[in-house]
């Protein structure tokens, strides 16, 4: 009877072995890529662990084999338990020492999963087991364990409950095995308090990891944010994410800064008063994306403007900042504003769908990081848009960084010429952003930049207007052409530019 | 933007990623339609005689007989030079080979998807697009403008390869780099290279091209064993070749004569202001749009006189003391006969050698001259989702996005195209349409057709699902709502080795009697230039003996 429960434990102990190698080949070639070459090498380096687990366990004497063989189980449970997040959290913060740690854990886990083996044997052995039978069952259930987790885990276990997840569920097993030995063979076992005492703990511990798991992703991103998470949500559309430090509220999109509170007045008066203020007459505005109510709160400034339409695809991103009080207090809850409609919508769709005209239209839509965004700024989407615009109207286009993507920026305008408009670009300093671009555009000649501003602001007057509609030497138009459907011309800018940026 | 922005962005993939459902799905809900299936065969079975006496007539001056292509080119030319007095007879499937399916975003091919930039010979297709308002300028112009949402947007094309993407159907990766530009730089030294009677050797449409006997002995071998003969060897180079012609052809590289084969790669010389050389045009449902448009076009009214716009099939045409009558059979098992000075029979030819009487004497003669038929698989998979498609591994790798149409080298099917792709949204819309396409193995006995008659559903789902599940794996299953296929079983001719030889089609191409013939079929193969072409040559001779 014991020995048939010792061989089940084989049978535990071999998944949880195999288990902690897939999953450490997983994870290195999702976070490092080149799979066959990750995986190979880390099943290589666990291979070679084992071996030396195996030569190691010599060194155990023959009354310790049955608590050593406990120690380890408890010990490769924690370890390889917490692998998969430790290597997410490591990864999440530093790139460099994620190898160092990836191969350690494997060695580790490795040698410490080669000695188990040959302690069951030994501890079967000494029961005066049938050496031919034992090693033949052993190794039997060794490989079915193998067997067995080999194809839970793809099928299975990664997809519901991801790499994470499955590591703690492991971990469990082990530990859940080492108690169980230590409760069967209690009669032979010394320090069996401190024993029961260490597999509680890490009991404890691993089933806070698997419960906590999503949070500690949580905690890994609050890494890469570097500020602490207020907020954090995925939409069906976005990763939305709010982190607070001191009076610092930022948002992000997807990891992409979208503001951050302490100078987000600058982008968004940049954004709408030269529009705005150009016109006076203004009775109604539309504002394409812009969930964040932060462009909305500028418009209100205005009081003859007496409706203004909000398109924005994500309800959840409205409703947040139409609700929370933090976010509210930044907007002026500028989304509830009786004179605001939001409309929860894809913008372009909206647009071909609507026939409404507006005076003013400000545009504040992703950054044209791929095909199907860059196509939100393209000849026909501004002809579009041109169709909703009053023959006196404005449009304010939010158009990248004219100092880090100067292709990019350029490439924004001669598009807006090309679908005939006239332009006005223009610039300005945002410190968490650096210097960015914006286009002020109309069907006619008109525009002079505003000298004055009738609503009160904190960035912008007579020199900083000034400053903003000029383009030093250092900032001088490149060649470019208008960004076409199918050609997609900004995008490429778009890449090229900022690849030279990031480091 | 800081290194740490992009691994946000990674990790957000990466928890996604461990969350897509099982394996071993249930199937989704399939439909099959057979286009003109039932009438086709009634009329294979019945002949000519036996139909029920006809209930009513019409008078006309002209009668167009079939709805495709050339059918509706031959309508909206006519209406274009002023000419009313007409019918336009439906068939059993309007539009034929560019019908298309569902509504709002979903809309969808069954039939056509492109149109390549004409080219400077393809005088008709332009001013059709002109007239449309999708060419813009000077119809002939060398370098047109073209409406940028009709051109197909990047990443118009990908290919499956050895377990990932690539951006180009003839990767420069692993294959001989000299033969792929030996065949390159020769396909390109062809384009524009004329033959001793001054004409184009490989011009679109095909009529315009040279009858130089050196160039047109090509027609005496297949493409395949050109290719062999040129010493191409690369398996790869064979690969594109091959898929080329099933792509244009319906059937591989070694049942298709060597001049198809090359003309496939010469005659696409069209050139834009705003695109390059070789771009596409597209629309949602494909060449349903365009076709639509010219309908649209024709001041169709529903009295005597008009151009009339009649729903039914031609089960009997003959001449009688010097006008032709047409007995057409309508929905609820009535009949019309339809009298007219000229009759333009747009139908496919192997129908028109059952229903047309006296074909012998126009010189053509179905046993010897009608060209084998490829059949054809089209699958709409209405996705409630997008598949996932692979996440970066790391930072340093690109992984392309879905494009219009991806192509797996491993496939089986022609690969698909995605429904949506040319829409502009700030977000992609939640559901979308891919249309895969097959084109059956070249089957000289017909039990391929035999088969598809009577195949199950689910049997045809499998066929058709094959491309898809090689890019997604079974996760592709839960995401699809419903399947709907279209047989089509006799969709094209074939151009085999011989077909410039084809005497019977010659004699077609050339009568100029009260009986015009205008489809795809004249020309051996079936694109929507050469369809377009003899509607268009059909619409002059009616309207040049008027004047
Ligand atoms: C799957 C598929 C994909 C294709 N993709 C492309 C592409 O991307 N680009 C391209 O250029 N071309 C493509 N083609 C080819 C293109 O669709 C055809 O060349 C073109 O549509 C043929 O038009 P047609 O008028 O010659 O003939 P058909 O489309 O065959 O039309 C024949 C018409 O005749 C009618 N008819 C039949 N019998 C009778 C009767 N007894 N009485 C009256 N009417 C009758 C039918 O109802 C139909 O309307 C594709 C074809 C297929 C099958």
């Amino acid at each position: 009877m014991l020995d048939r429960i010792l061989i089940l434990s084989v049978f535990i102990v071999a998944s949880c072995g195999l288990a902690y190698e897939l999953i450490a080949g997983a994870l290195a070639s999702y976070l490092l890529g080149d799979s066959v070459l990750q995986y190979s090498s880390i099943i290589g380096a666990y291979l070679f662990a084992m071996g030396i687990g195996s030569h190691l366990s010599r060194y155990v004497r023959d009354e310790d084999v049955l608590n050593r063989f406990i120690d380890i189980e408890l010990l490769v449970g924690l370890i390889g338990g917490i692998s998969a997040t430790l290597l997410f959290l490591v990864f999440a913060w530093l790139e460099a020492p994620f190898r160092g740690v990836l191969y350690a854990l494997v060695l580790i886990i490795g040698t410490l999963v080669g000695m188990e083996i040959p302690l069951v044997m030994r501890v079967l052995n000494a029961r005066h087991a049938e050496f031919r039978d034992m090693v033949a069952r052993v190794l039997t259930f060794d490989y079915l364990g193998a067997l067995a987790v080999s194809l839970l885990f793809p099928l299975v276990l990664a997809p519901k409950l991801g790499l994470a997840r499955t590591a703690f569920v492991f971990g469990l097993l082990n530990v859940g095995i080492a108690l169980f030995t230590a409760h069967i063979f209690r009669a032979q076992i010394r320090g069996l308090r401190g024993l029961w005492l260490r597999g509680l703990v890490s009991m404890v511990v691993l089933t806070a990891g698997l419960l906590t798991a999503d949070r500690l992703t949580l905690w890994a991103e609050q890494g890469l944010f570097g500020d602490q998470i207020v907020h954090a949500r995925t939409t069906p559309y976005q990763r939305i994410v709010i982190t607070r430090w001191q009076d610092d509220l930022r948002l992000y999109l997807n990891g992409n800064l979208q503001f951050s509170s302490r100078d987000e007045h600058r982008y968004h008066e940049a954004l709408v008063h030269p529009a705005a203020e150009s016109l006076p007459a203004a009775r109604s505005a539309l504002v394409l994306g812009g969930g964040d109510g932060l462009a909305l709160r500028e418009l209100l400034r205005y009081p003859q403007i007496e409706r203004i339409t909000l398109v924005d695809l994500d309800s959840e991103m409205t409703t947040l900042f139409a609700e929370s009080s933090a976010l509210t207090a930044l907007n002026g809850g500028a989304l509830r504003d009786p004179r605001v409609r939001v409309v929860n919508a894809d913008a372009a769709q909206w647009l071909e769908e609507s026939r409404e005209v507006f005076d003013l239209v400000i545009v504040d839509l992703p950054d044209p990081s791929n095909f199907a965004l860059g196509k939100l700024y393209s000849v026909p989407m501004y002809r579009q848009i041109a169709r909703h615009m009053a023959e006196g109207g404005y449009l304010a286009v939010q158009a990248t960084s004219p100092w880090f993507a100067p292709n990019a920026y350029w490439c924004v305008v001669t598009t807006l010429k090309e679908a005939g408009f006239n332009t006005w670009p223009y610039h300005a300093h945002v410190p968490s952003f650096g210097e960015w671009g914006f286009v002020l555009a109309a069907k006619h000649t008109r525009f002079t930049p505003p000298q004055s501003y009738r609503v009160p602001t904190r960035f912008l007057d007579a020199d900083t207007t000034r400053a903003m509609f000029s383009f030093p030497a250092d900032m001088q138009v490149p060649e470019v052409e208008p960004n076409r459907l199918n050609n997609q011309a900004l995008v490429h800018y778009f890449e090229r530019d900022w690849s030279r940026v990031i480091r | 933007m800081r290194r740490r922005d992009f691994l946000g962005a990674g990790l957000g993939g990466l928890s996604l990623a461990a969350c897509e459902p099982f394996p071993s799905q249930p199937r989704p809900p399939v439909t099959v339609h057979h286009p003109g299936m039932q009438a086709g065969h009634a009329l294979r079975d019945q002949g000519t005689r036996n139909w029920p006496e006809p209930t009513g007539e019409i008078d006309c001056d002209v009668a167009i007989l079939g709805s495709g292509v050339a059918g509706v080119t031959a309508a909206w030319k006519l209406a274009r030079e002023g000419h009313r007095n007409f019918v336009l007879l439906s068939g059993p499937e309007p539009g034929g080979n560019t019908a298309g399916g569902g509504q709002g975003e979903l809309r969808h091919p069954t039939g056509a998807h492109y149109l390549p930039l004409p080219s400077r010979e393809s005088v008709h297709v332009r001013e059709i697009l002109h007239a449309l308002g999708i060419l813009h300028g000077d119809p002939q112009a060398a370098r047109p403008h073209y409406d940028e949402m009709s051109l197909v947007h990047p990443l118009q094309e990908r290919l499956f390869d050895g377990g990932r993407w690539h951006d180009e159907l003839l990767p420069v990766e692993g294959m001989n780099a000299r033969e792929r530009e030996r065949f390159q730089h020769y396909v390109a030294g062809l384009r524009g290279k004329k033959g001793r009677d001054g004409r184009l050797l490989f011009a679109m449409p095909s009529a315009s091209s040279s009858q130089d006997s050196e160039w047109r002995a090509l027609d005496a071998l297949s493409f395949h064993d050109w290719l062999q003969r040129e010493d191409y060897r690369d398996a790869r180079l064979h690969w594109y070749a091959d898929y080329c012609c099933r792509d244009d052809y319906g059937v591989g590289s070694q049942h298709v004569s060597a001049w198809a084969g090359l003309h496939y790669f010469v005659s696409r010389t069209g050139e834009a202001a705003n695109a390059d050389t070789g771009s596409l045009l597209t629309w949602p449902d494909g060449l349903h749009t365009p076709v639509q448009a010219m309908l649209g076009q024709i001041p169709f009214v529903d009295e005597a006189g008009g151009p009339r716009r009649l729903a039914g099939t031609a089960v009997q045409v003959r001449q009688r003391g010097g006008r032709c009558e047409v007995i057409a059979l309508q929905e609820g098992g009535r009949s019309l006969r339809i009298r007219a000075r000229r009759l333009i029979v747009a139908m496919p030819l192997f129908v028109a050698a059952r229903v047309v009487e006296g074909m012998q004497d126009f010189g053509f003669d179905a046993r010897r001259h009608l060209l084998p038929h490829s059949s054809w698989l089209v699958a709409n998979f209405q996705l409630r989702r997008f598949p996932r498609e692979p996440v970066p591994r790391s930072e340093h790798e690109y992984v392309l996005p879905l494009a219009w149409d991806n192509v797996l080298r491993e496939g089986k099917g022609l690969g698909y195209v995605v429904a949506t792709h040319q829409l502009i949204r700030v977000a992609r819309p939640e559901r979308t349409v891919f249309t895969a396409y097959k084109a059956l193995p070249f089957d000289a006995t017909h039990a391929t057709r035999r088969r598809l008659a009577n195949a199950a559903p689910g049997e045809l789902l499998d066929e058709v699902a094959e491309d898809l599940l090689l890019a997604y794996g079974d996760a592709l299953w839960p995401l699809v709502e419903r399947v709907s296929i279209t047989v089509r079983a006799h969709a094209m001719s074939i151009p085999v080795p011989g077909f410039l030889s084809n005497a019977g089609l010659t004699a077609l191409r050339e009568l100029d009697g009260p009986i015009r013939f205008a489809h795809s079929d004249l020309s051996g193969y079936s694109v929507f230039e050469e369809a377009a072409w003899w509607g268009w040559q059909a619409a002059l001779g009616v309207l040049g003996e008027r004047s």
